[in-house]
């Protein structure tokens, strides 16, 4: 059976409300997006959808064991097993409980499907002028076979609190898993969020992750997404600028290899003056890996005074990887500093034939200048253990004992 | 920003939607047109008309039936309502044909009207150095300078003579850089193009002047459908100009062109346009829809560099294209599009790397002010066996006025990885600064403008020849006079 097969039986056997039956009956209708979609124009989801997926399914129990081993070792953690929430931690200020059925209006078939289907995920309500030191570690575990999870999460941050979050998605079984993530952040006036997404799941893990943030003014939110894993990756990162002196950053660091591919769609809707924007993703891609980015700006009418930065720079190091870019600028209003920059390329020979002469080896000398390329982005995280965990993992994929962190 | 300052920038802003555009008369000459609408019937008469061999008119009608089946494109960021194709008149030819043996025979009123247009069909007007093939509706009306471009083996001539007389040549080349079913406009052209020039660079020739064709519509109600091949041997070299204006009416007129280009093995092929359709009044009303398809192919060693100066028409769609086919080949695009009240321009490039060390540059400068929306989309695509290609783009956009957009649509595909690709785009309006500076020294806030604007768009302008290099600017001071943004 197909995924959308897998839906149909699936949705026949619960009960949904009216609404949502509409938005299932449109889904089915319309079905998945296919390359003629623009937004989906260079990553295909045919291999994706046609395979085999449980839902709804639960699995074993998880051990404390599977917890920390794929643990950052922050105390503050929520814990997701198979959908299902199973730790939460306490934190004054904060409250958090279980799936709340938020609504969210889209023309995305993935978000749709989300909404319609989706009963498991987190609420997160920070209380103004709350200001959390920890930072909140979200777990998300998958225990059972070719299963297909959805999960639909909110933040709603009041005025002037500050919160830092680490996010997760690990699959546990040996086969493969899909999940269709959903998270809303509400940041209120004078917050200052930071989001850091690891993918690193296993080889054979697949994960469309929505993220829709709504800024009020003099909001500051940074997102930093690091893709290391997993055989499919598709991020839609959406920024909504809702108040005047709100900055939006996003960073991204992506090193592919074998027949991964990771997909990384931005968008960031200037919609009041005074605002900025800075992104910054950076692609190193081997073995038959295949990149993708869609960054696009959209500064409104009479959003004046607007700086957006983008930059998307990618190293295809392998004869087979390949890289599709398309940063975009969409912009109405003429008081304003916007520009982008795309660069594809290779390590440079020069400075290779130098580390190499002074007795480097090739492999060391490619990961020392491949992680200077991509320190840039690591760099802008806040969380000292994400950065040892980023430098880390980047050794590792390039099969070097090397330590950035000195 | 001062009130003060402020107000007077809005006074200098309506100045520019105020000005006018030159060229809008119409001239009174005979015409011999064909009724509206498109058929089967339409695309026999039209071959008839021009007295073509069968093998034409085969393309003519497999092209139609194409077409028939093809779906006018949407995804470009512009919004206009759709012509409606029965609408048109398929053909309109000045009536008096001219088998001219000297340009003096040519009809006293066209002969005016060009002189209103500033340009030179004088053949004894040796200082242009420019000869020129003009395209007045749908038909080629003059072409200057034959005989002596004859002498080298250059054949220059519209492309109807050039169906009648080198039917081989046109055969073999004809749609086979731009398909008929390419797209829908270039399948619509393909059925029902009227005229164009045809030019043919022998081997290792240098063409000693520069050629020219210039398209005027003039007819109500007509569509210019024309067709441009231009075919350079191996070793040859020509530099190509093209020129437009259409008179002012409130209906859209519709145009349709393909431009094809072959540069064979180390050929060099500069085509420069400067684009000055009727762009529609200040309220947006009527104007030209420019809807072209132009592509060139590159062989070994070869180069195609593309120079274009957009600043009429009410809608551009319009992408210059390069294939780098040999090794070694280069592709090269510069523009300039400017777009005021409420024009819209869709215009870009596109780049096809498939050739071992193949280069590309891309430079695109808009300026957009009044209501008017600006685009560049472009593509650069990088195919796994073009090694160790390289590209460069920069599209810049200057924003005048606070009601106009700008955007950037670029399409990188990269399946290479011995190929280098820089791509940066900025968007900004003219610095306070800037003009504090000019004016601090004596420079009214107007000539600064025009001395900024200049400076933005010098990496293009340079690529065009010296005549069309003065004309575009005017245009480009014409177009924005006086807009501060």
């Amino acid at each position: 059976m197909s995924l959308i097969e897998n839906l149909k039986s699936y949705s026949e056997g619960i009960n949904v409300s009216s609404d949502k039956k509409k938005l299932l009956t449109s889904f089915f209708e319309k079905g998945f997006p296919t390359i003629q979609d623009e937004e989906w124009k260079y990553t295909s989801l045919k291999k994706l959808i046609s395979e085999d997926y449980s839902i709804g399914k639960n699995g074993s129990i998880l051990s404390d064991l599977d917890i920390s081993n794929h643990s950052l070792g922050f105390e503050n953690k929520i814990v997701f097993s198979d959908g299902k929430l199973i730790s939460t931690p306490k934190i004054k200020g904060i409250t958090f409980s279980d799936f709340s059925d938020f609504e969210c209006s889209t023309a995305d078939t993935f978000l749709q499907l989300n909404s319609a289907l989706a009963n498991n995920g987190f609420t997160i309500k920070v209380d103004s002028n709350t200001i959390v030191d920890e930072v909140i570690e979200i777990l998300f575990f998958t225990n059972t076979e070719n299963s297909f999870n959805q999960y639909r999460n909110q933040i709603i941050i009041g005025d002037n609190a500050e919160i830092k979050f680490v996010e997760k998605i690990q699959n546990l079984s040996n086969s493969t898993s899909f999940v269709n993530h959903f998270t809303q952040i509400d940041c209120g006036k004078n917050t200052n969020v930071e989001y850091n997404k690891i993918q690193n799941n296993t080889e054979n893990s697949k994960l469309i992750d929505t993220m829709n943030i709504f800024q009020k003014e003099d909001s500051t939110c940074n997102i930093n997404t690091l893709i290391f894993g997993g055989s499919f990756t598709r991020n839609n990162l959406n920024f909504e600028q809702n108040g005047s002196n709100c900055e939006s950053n996003m960073n991204g660091v992506s090193i592919l290899d074998k027949n991964q591919l990771a997909d990384n769609h931005t968008f960031v809707d200037h919609k009041q003056p005074h605002c900025t924007s800075n992104e910054m993703y950076k692609g190193v891609y081997l073995g038959n890996s295949k990149g993708v980015f869609n960054g696009k700006i959209m500064v409104r009418q009479d959003a004046q005074k607007i700086d957006a930065f983008q930059s998307n720079n990618n190293l295809l190091l392998s004869e087979n990887s390949t890289i599709d870019s398309k940063p975009q600028l969409e912009i109405y209003a003429d008081d304003v500093k916007c520009s982008h920059g795309c660069t594809i390329g290779q390590l440079d020979e020069d400075a290779l034939f130098y580390m190499r002469s002074r007795g480097i080896g090739i492999t060391e000398a490619k990961a020392v200048l491949t992680y200077a390329f991509a320190s840039e982005a690591i760099e802008n995280i806040s969380i000292l253990e994400v950065k040892l965990l980023a430098q880390k993992l980047l050794a590792k994929k390039l099969n070097v004992d090397l330590d950035f962190s000195v | 920003m001062s009130e003060k300052k402020r107000q007077t920038e809005e006074e200098l802003l309506e100045k520019v939607t105020s000005a006018e555009y030159k060229y809008g008369f119409t001239t009174d000459i005979e015409s011999d047109t064909i009724p509206k609408g498109l058929s089967e019937d339409v695309v026999r008469i039209i071959s008839a008309k021009k007295n073509e061999p069968e093998w034409m008119l085969e393309y003519r009608l497999t092209a139609y039936k194409a077409w028939l089946e093809m779906k006018e494109p949407e995804w470009a960021n512009v919004t206009y309502d759709k012509p409606n194709y029965q609408d048109v008149i398929y053909y309109s030819a000045p009536k008096q044909k001219p088998v001219l043996d000297s340009l003096d025979d040519l009809d006293p009123e066209m002969k005016k009207m060009f002189d209103k247009l500033g340009i030179s069909i004088d053949e004894q007007n040796k200082l242009a150095n420019v000869a020129v093939d003009i395209v007045m509706d749908s038909v080629s009306v003059a072409t200057s300078f034959k005989e002596k471009l004859g002498d080298l083996g250059i054949i220059f001539c519209s492309i109807s003579d050039a169906i009648q007389e080198h039917p081989e040549l046109v055969k073999k080349y004809l749609g086979t850089v731009v398909p008929h079913r390419d797209n829908f406009f270039s399948a619509l052209n393909s059925a029902v193009f009227s005229d164009g020039s045809f030019c043919y660079i022998p081997k290792g020739v240098k063409c000693p002047m520069e050629l020219s064709t210039y398209f005027r519509i003039n007819e109500a109600g007509t569509g210019q459908f024309e067709r441009t091949l231009l075919i350079a041997e191996e070793g040859s070299q020509v530099s190509y100009l093209e020129g437009c204006t259409a008179p002012m009416r409130d209906e859209n007129q519709l145009h349709a062109a393909v431009v094809e280009l072959i540069a064979l093995d180390n050929a060099d092929i500069k085509y420069s346009t400067v684009q000055n359709w009727y762009p529609g009044n200040a309220e947006g009303v009527g104007g030209v829809f420019n809807f072209v398809t132009k592509r060139g192919i590159c062989y070994k060693n070869a180069k195609i560099s593309w120079t274009q100066v957009e600043t009429g028409s009410a809608v551009t769609w319009k992408y210059p294209s390069c294939i780098l086919k040999g090794d070694n080949s280069i592709g090269e695009f510069f523009s300039v599009a400017v777009t005021n009240n409420f024009q819209q321009a869709d215009t870009g490039t596109k780049m096809i790397h498939l050739g071992k060390n193949t280069k590309s540059t891309i430079i695109a400068k808009g300026i957009s002010a009044g209501e008017s929306n600006g685009n560049y989309r472009g593509l650069v695509r990088i195919a796994k066996g073009a090694t160790n290609s390289r590209n460069f783009s920069q599209c810049d956009s200057l924003l005048m006025g606070d009601k106009c957009g700008s955007h950037t649509f670029p399409y990188i595909e990269v399946k290479n990885n011995s190929s280098k690709i820089e791509h940066e785009a900025t968007t900004s309006k003219i610095g306070e600064d800037q003009l504090f500076y000019c004016n601090q020294r004596g420079i009214g806030t107007e000539e600064a403008i025009a001395l900024i604007v200049n400076g933005y768009c010098k990496d293009v302008l340079n690529q065009l020849p010296m005549e069309f290099a003065v004309e575009a600017q005017k245009l480009l001071e014409i177009s924005l006079e006086g807009s501060v943004g």
